[in-house]
């Protein structure tokens, strides 16, 4: 299958008065087109920086993303506000992402008239009405403001806005942490129906892995700004090999009676992503951590075609 | 001391009353806690779970929030008879809570060390600022955090750290009663089995009831004995969490629910949500509050309000397709 985007070496470092933060280190991912990937991590692990490099909100430091064959790096304003139409992003919170003084309607007819992809008003109005309808909201909030509505609703505003331009290719950054469970379930099916329908890929940012689950095609999982494990889903939840996501999915807890005690929970914080030390980053908190998990930068090892892991244990 | 009724709720009504409408926030809620038990109040955004919660601190809004109806027996008193100035005895010493969010609940402008020490200086527990002192680095050490960062300020700690703070400020006092407001909701997966842990150490240790609200299902399971299901202010299912979690008999929400947490070990794609939303608190639905988006609604469900059935011995289900045994079951 042809990769809609992909990356080589992606990196983007902060400067900031400690040092240079490395909140993305050298990514390598691939998108099918109509596929999605999951990118999974805890807070601070740059997986929202990942996904605003991956679509040119923030410029990288190093290393390339290509869409559809051309480095969106090169780029110059013309090329990339034709690129916009084509990538997207929704937010995580649907309470600070939206504009609290511009009606639905206005919300979600704003990138269609920056990017002026329809024709006159009219043509915009039906555009959002019909958008309105394919994400579920109600045309009676066609004149209604965000407060007015619930934080699922709220959210279905970022999906519209973010399907007004037709995009091949959304960032979805936390798009329903902030949502109620039953909630949570609709806003899911409805990114999957859209999915199949215009064959979207979806870049699936979360730090719920029980969530990702459910979307997701192959996931990746970033620790501290690196691709610690990346396989496809059903491997990575029968088979995963980095101790961080067997503590990442023996965390999560699960609403069963009496299950065997919960494996040893891991211990300390995930550490100062500024200028950190050459080898693996996740060493301290690891409960299998040796000598030659320092001083060296760990190398990915290729277990099959489609999962990889880095780490010392599988060389 | 076993099984002894440290709180007791019965028939409580609370709202809000806004400029445009009457919120009914709380319909019609009993419940009771013994003493040294885990309570998970579960139910989404706006089923009425922290003005549960806020109502048995008296610390709903004031001029907006009104309890209208009911009693609320803590430890033998009757806390809505009592005086502002008795009330401020009991917030924090017998009764404390812990907040969602641990990064607003913090002052940040005063070290932390100062922040626990508040509550034990305000309740005069202990006379001298060296007791108070040593009392807060005995907190710090309980909740797992190095003393010497008792002079540090609140924005000098991660997210996790700061629940931690919170949880030593809420247990400085040695509380009867703690009211956990979704403890873990802004922590990460690591973090949040780190805190759950510990939670469910210091409620072993220094045995405090705890009612711990929350939308996770998963923590319920965790750290709870007993369940509440919440549904639009009423509390629609409850009894012990095997009752909940094996039981055969259930609520169409509380199985609706079940259904749309995405589960781990099965393979299904698509999930099932509840259809629609919860309703408007302030225009509730008559007769069952759950009838618009119920699969088994009958028509008596549009217009009578259902029978609490016990199902069990503690377990109890509010619904009209219990009430008879012709009634058959979901």
């Amino acid at each position: 299958m042809k990769d809609l985007i992909y990356t080589e070496g992606l990196k983007k470092y902060f400067k900031t008065p400690a040092g240079l933060l490395h909140a993305v280190d050298d990514i390598n991912l691939r998108i099918p087109a109509g596929q999605t990937l999951g990118v999974v991590g805890e807070s601070g692990c740059g997986k929202s920086t990942l996904g605003r490099t991956m679509i040119r909100l923030i410029d990288s430091t190093e290393g390339k993303v290509f869409f559809d064959g051309e480095d969106i790096n090169t780029f110059d304003k013309k090329q990339l506000k034709h690129f916009r139409k084509n990538a997207q992003m929704i937010f995580q919170d649907p309470y600070s992402s939206i504009n609290p003084r511009m009606s639905v309607s206005q919300i979600i007819a704003e990138p269609m008239k920056v990017c002026k992809t329809e024709a006159n008003k009219k043509a915009r109005d039906d555009k959002v009405k019909e958008i309105m309808n394919t994400v579920g909201l109600a045309l009676r909030f066609y004149n209604a403001y965000p407060h007015e509505l619930d934080g699922g609703r709220r959210q279905r505003i970022g999906v519209a806005r973010a399907l007004a331009l037709d995009p091949r290719f959304v960032v979805c950054d936390e798009p329903v942490s902030a949502l109620d469970v039953s909630i949570q379930a609709q806003i899911l099916n409805l990114l999957m129906d859209l999915q199949e329908t215009n064959n979207l890929s979806y870049m699936f940012i979360t730090h719920d892995l029980s969530v990702v689950k459910h979307i997701s095609h192959s996931i990746m999982v970033m620790y501290l700004g690196e691709c610690i494990e990346q396989a496809d889903t059903d491997e990575l939840y029968e088979n995963p090999l980095h101790p961080y996501t067997r503590a990442l999915l023996s965390a999560i807890p699960i609403p069963e009676l009496r299950r065997e005690k919960r494996a040893e929970v891991i211990r300390g914080e995930v550490k100062s992503p500024v200028n950190p030390a050459p080898g693996c980053r996740f060493a301290p908190r690891c409960p299998h951590a040796k000598p030659e998990c320092v001083g060296e930068k760990i190398n990915e090892v290729q277990i099959t075609p489609t999962h990889k892991v880095a780490c010392v244990l599988y060389y | 001391m076993k099984n002894e009724k440290l709180l007791e709720i019965k028939d409580l009504y609370a709202q809000y009353n806004t400029d445009e409408d009457i919120v009914y926030a709380v319909n019609d809620l009993s419940l009771s806690l013994d003493r040294g038990r885990t309570l998970g109040l579960v139910g989404e955004t706006g089923a009425g779970k922290t003005t549960t919660c806020l109502s048995i601190l008296r610390l709903l809004p004031e001029r907006i929030g009104e309890i209208s109806k009911g009693e609320i027996i803590f430890d033998g008193m009757d806390i809505l008879s009592l005086s502002e100035d008795e009330m401020r005895k009991i917030r924090g010493k017998d009764i404390a809570m812990i907040f969602q969010d641990p990064l607003s609940s913090l002052n940040p402008v005063y070290t932390i060390g100062m922040q626990i020490g508040e509550v034990l200086k305000y309740h005069g527990i202990y006379k001298d600022d060296q007791a108070i002192e040593n009392r807060v680095e005995e907190m710090l050490d309980l909740v797992g955090l190095p003393k010497e960062r008792k002079n540090d300020y609140p924005h000098q700690f991660s997210g996790g750290m700061k629940q931690r703070v919170v949880i030593a400020m809420a247990l400085a006092c040695e509380p009867k009663l703690l009211l956990a407001d979704e403890p873990t909701t802004a922590l990460d997966v690591t973090i949040q089995a780190q805190v759950l842990k510990l939670m469910n150490e210091l409620k072993e240790r220094l045995q405090t009831a705890m009612i711990l609200v929350t939308h996770d299902l998963g923590i319920v399971a965790e750290i709870c004995d007993d369940v509440a299901v919440m549904y639009a202010g009423s509390i629609i299912e409850k009894g012990r969490i095997e009752d909940i979690f094996e039981g055969q008999v259930h609520h169409p929400y509380t199985v609706g629910l079940f259904a749309s947490i995405p589960n781990l070990k099965v393979k299904t794609r698509r999930l099932s949500p509840i259809d629609g939303l919860m309703p408007d608190p302030a225009d509730l639905p008559k007769g069952c509050t759950f009838n618009p988006r119920c699969p088994h609604r009958m028509e008596v469900c549009k217009t009578e309000e259902p029978p609490c059935v016990m199902i069990g011995e503690e377990h109890m289900v509010k619904c009209h397709l219990f009430a008879s045994k012709e009634g058959g079951r979901p």
